[in-house]
């Protein structure tokens, strides 16, 4: 079997006294989609800050392409080829559409290939060629977040990570960012890391999945697997057995087998 | 047993369990009974209270048909309805039964057919939808009552009543029918049947033991007969299950005899937070809640500073030895006791304050065998454990170490005013007021247990000269190995489970050639050993594969191996990789691995360590 393109093992890691991540280990494999899902709080956003160098964690190991690169600055990061799509987007309001694009190919000097791509983004997200040349800050959300995805596209990444795409977006564009996100990563061969609340939406794109519970992996499978997987069926899709009642409210305990 | 006898086993004058509850409510009204923590807050009730909704319920279940002699279940967790109910269905002449709220809903359909209980009290909506999926199959039941309405404000059934609904019609019908109440409760006679216990069954369905008044009357004296002083001014916290005979006759029919204070816990989970919180005089509790708070300690010492490992080793040796002395009815040296004092303020004191036993006046451990290694340990904590043993069929104790006879290690001497002796085959058999009616509806089995007036206990055990028992184990579990060799598993599976990495383990060998066990890990302490010692790990399933963890279980089994000859040495083991719950069958539901279940269960495990290499 081939090496994983990612793979981080025991990965700690704290905010101040709180253990935000206890000894975190997954793999992604190049070409796959990976997701990780969790309520809120459970770590997930620290798992992607900690392997893109946002946020420095106290343990473990990440090797990305062969070599460890836990600690590293974020840029240098970047540089190796992560990219990562920010939760709640983080787009730069006050720069144009274009010019939020270009920052993502700012470690670049292929000219030709950096106008290449942004054809190539323009491709998959027709509206911001539109746009291109207005503020970015006036885009609506779903906009904004198909530019925070086009902008870590610029960097011709070869691991995308992605955290929580579907924010605050509504059921339609959801739908369509997710559809999108399928096609980078077929057309694109863009390996990618997504960490998702959405967990049917989630469940439905990746090849592969985590399940992150107060700073610890529960879980882990085949989407599919995980589909039907009892526990998950019930505290991430939502999906009841009716009882005789009709409709229950209980939550039996979860076992995660 | 003759009139005099029977007369002579009384409480305060009062025979029955009702006529000693409503005394108690009666002469002490202002003074608190239980308390219950309601949105963090710690609320008492006081006797008088108790009394009221006991009454409540009792003239509810009166007006809604209840007659004397009929059965009464009770699917919940502790809390303070569950005794409300249990003394009203009592005092209105009822015979009561503990569901554990663990059951699925065919085993409380199993129950509830087996006593024909015509009513059913249930705590919320998730016990509800057990009794409404199986309700065709129990034609005999009348009522359901539930505790707590959250999510079930649309819901309406002709057949289910709340919890405010009963009490509402118990004081109407109080008001009208005034003595009738106190008619009730001086119905029981002592011989009567007061309630029903169901052993956990390891084997086939479980059996329901049938005690008596004069059988709870007699063992709730049993604390103050062997010695063991509760105040009434003692808090004590109730968190074993109630269906289980240790909480019930221990913690709430004990409270009748002395007088103490009960705090529920709010949740299983919740135990050692409400432990520092109450820190009660008195604590009663299995193996397994003694081996969690030890495995914590030790523990949280591998994150303490070197100096702080030091004194904490220099104290417990300190404590050994005093306690050594102590045992030994030897005056502890001077200096000795000075270096005690100043180790036990240093450190042992914040160990006690850190786990709630800084108040404890006693410990009792009993219901399953515990490592004489663990009761020094917390005698050398400066905690006063002693060790009782008794089953469901005897309600409770039969023997227990005292303040004045302790041998650790044995299960102390037999009770005062009940006998003992060992059969031919070395059985221990106990005879007394504490032996049980029967089995309900099973009268092969009871004739199986009782034989000539003599209970038959099922565990082997020994007497030395002094009087003290040591119970060897079950009398079916004695492993014989293909060598003809005589084992007693629970020996070495106690060994095991005093490792802080192994929760609970089944030794095997029953005409085999050699011993192998199943063990299940402690999931917090592995996980964090895991953590530290960076072994990659998802689920629970990759965590037991681990090899570091697999290392680390077999240098455990190791540990435990050369405290025992040869033959008695565990030659291979297998870690079951699920997460087992209370829910789940191979565990009761004071979380012992059922050992009949369990080697069925994991049937090829067993066949794989017998595999030749």
């Amino acid at each position: 079997m081939r090496e994983p393109l990612l793979s981080v093992r025991n990965l700690e890691s704290y905010y101040g006294p709180i253990t935000a991540i206890r000894g975190v280990s997954f793999d992604v494999s190049e070409g796959q989609i990976v997701t990780i899902l969790g309520a809120n709080g459970a770590g997930k956003t620290t798992v992607l800050k900690s392997v893109c160098g946002a946020m420095e964690p106290q343990k473990g190991t990440i090797v990305f392409a062969g070599c460890n690169i836990r600690g590293c600055e974020p840029d240098w990061v970047a540089r190796q080829g992560i990219a990562h799509v920010p939760e709640g987007r983080e787009i730069f309001p006050f720069m144009t559409v274009k010019g939020n694009l270009m920052m993502g190919a700012y470690a670049r000097h292929d000219r030709g290939g950096v106008e290449r791509d942004l054809d190539v983004v323009y491709g998959y997200f027709p509206v911001l060629r539109e746009r291109h040349s207005s503020q970015a800050g006036f885009l609506s959300g779903g906009q904004q977040q198909m530019l925070a995805i086009g902008r870590a596209l610029m960097a011709r990444p070869k691991l995308m990570l992605l955290d929580e795409p579907s924010l605050g977006l509504s059921p339609i564009l959801v739908k369509e960012i997710f559809a999108i996100i399928r096609r980078l990563n077929q057309e694109q061969k863009v390996t990618m890391l997504l960490v998702e609340q959405n967990a049917n939406m989630a469940l439905r794109t990746a090849h592969y999945g985590y399940v992150l519970e107060v700073g610890r992996i529960v879980l882990e499978g085949a989407c599919e697997k995980l589909t039907d997987n009892e526990d998950v069926r019930e505290f991430y899709l939502g999906v009841k057995e009716a009882s005789v009642r009709g409709k229950k409210r209980w939550k039996r305990t979860k076992r995660w087998r | 047993m003759n009139a005099l006898e029977a007369q002579a086993i009384a409480i305060a004058g009062q025979s029955t369990v009702p006529a000693l509850f409503w005394h108690r409510v009666t002469s002490r009204p202002d003074k608190v009974a239980l308390r219950e923590k309601n949105r963090g807050i710690w609320k008492a009730y006081t006797w008088g209270e108790y009394g009221e909704a006991a009454k409540a319920v009792g003239c509810g279940l009166i007006a809604l048909g209840l007659q004397p002699g009929e059965h009464v279940a009770i699917l919940s967790d502790n809390n303070k309805e569950w005794l409300f109910c249990d003394f009203g269905v009592l005092c209105a002449g009822g015979i009561s039964t503990g569901i554990y709220p663990t059951d699925s809903p065919a085993q409380v359909e199993y129950l509830i057919n087996d006593c024909d209980a015509k009513y059913l009290f249930v705590e919320d909506e998730e016990q509800l939808d057990k009794i409404l999926a199986v309700r065709e199959r129990t034609p005999g039941l009348r009522k359901i009552i539930v505790f707590d309405l959250e999510g079930l404000r649309s819901f309406s059934d002709l057949q289910v009543v709340s919890f405010a609904q009963l009490t509402a019609l118990g004081e109407t019908h109080a008001r009208q029918h005034a003595g009738a109440w106190e008619g009730r409760i001086g119905l029981s006679k002592p011989g009567d049947v007061a309630i029903i216990v169901y052993t956990s069954g390891t084997t086939g369905p479980s059996k329901g033991a049938m005690l008596t008044h004069r059988n709870i009357v007699f063992q709730i004296g049993a604390l103050a007969r062997v010695g063991l002083p509760v105040m009434d001014t003692d808090e004590a916290l109730s968190f074993l299950p109630l269906c289980h005979v240790a909480e019930r006759l221990g913690g709430c029919y004990g409270q009748l005899a002395t007088m103490h204070v009960l705090n529920f816990a709010e949740a299983p989970d919740t135990v050692p937070q409400n432990l520092r919180e109450v820190a009660p005089h008195i604590l009663a509790a299995v193996p397994r809640v003694w081996e969690k708070l030890y495995s914590a300690v030790t523990i949280q010492l591998k994150e303490a500073t070197a100096l702080g490992r030091l004194a904490y080793g220099a104290a417990i040796v300190l404590g050994r030895r005093a306690v050594a002395c102590e045992v030994a009815n030897k005056p502890v040296p001077y200096v000795l006791r000075a270096a005690r004092a100043i180790a036990d303020w240093l450190v042992l004191r914040n160990i006690r304050i850190a786990l709630g036993l800084n108040r404890i006046r006693w410990a009792i451990t009993g219901a399953a065998p515990i490592s004489p290694d663990l009761i020094a340990w917390y005698w050398a904590m400066g905690v006063r454990m002693y060790e009782v043993y008794g089953q469901t069929e005897n309600a409770g104790l039969a023997t227990s170490n005292t303040p004045r006879t302790l041998k650790i290690g044995t299960i102390g001497q037999v009770e005062p005013g009940t006998e003992l002796k060992l059969s031919a085959e070395g059985e221990l058999l106990l005879r007394g007021p504490h032996v049980f009616k029967g089995y309900l509806n099973k009268p092969e089995k009871t004739a199986e247990a009782l034989q000539d007036g003599w209970l038959h206990t099922g565990d082997v055990g020994a007497i030395d000269s002094q009087g003290f028992v040591r119970i060897t184990d079950r009398m079916k579990d004695i492993i014989i190995t293909a060598g003809g060799k005589n084992i007693t598993p629970s020996e070495i599976e106690n060994e095991l489970k005093f490792s802080p990495y192994i929760a609970d383990a089944v030794v095997i060998g029953d005409q085999r050639h050699y011993l192998t066990c199943l063990i299940m890990i402690d999931h917090d302490n592995v996980v964090k050993f895991a953590q530290e010692m960076n072994v990659p790990f998802t689920n629970y399933a990759s965590l037991c594969r681990a090899p570091e963890v697999q290392a680390l279980i077999a240098r455990e089994v190791e540990v435990a191996n050369k405290k025992f000859a040869r033959v008695e040495t565990i030659k291979k083991f297998r870690l079951i990789d699920q997460l087992l719950t209370a829910e789940d069958e191979e565990l009761t539901p004071t979380m012992k691995l059922k050992r009949s279940l369990v080697e069925k269960k994991y049937g090829p495990l067993i066949q794989d360590m017998y595999a030749p290499a």
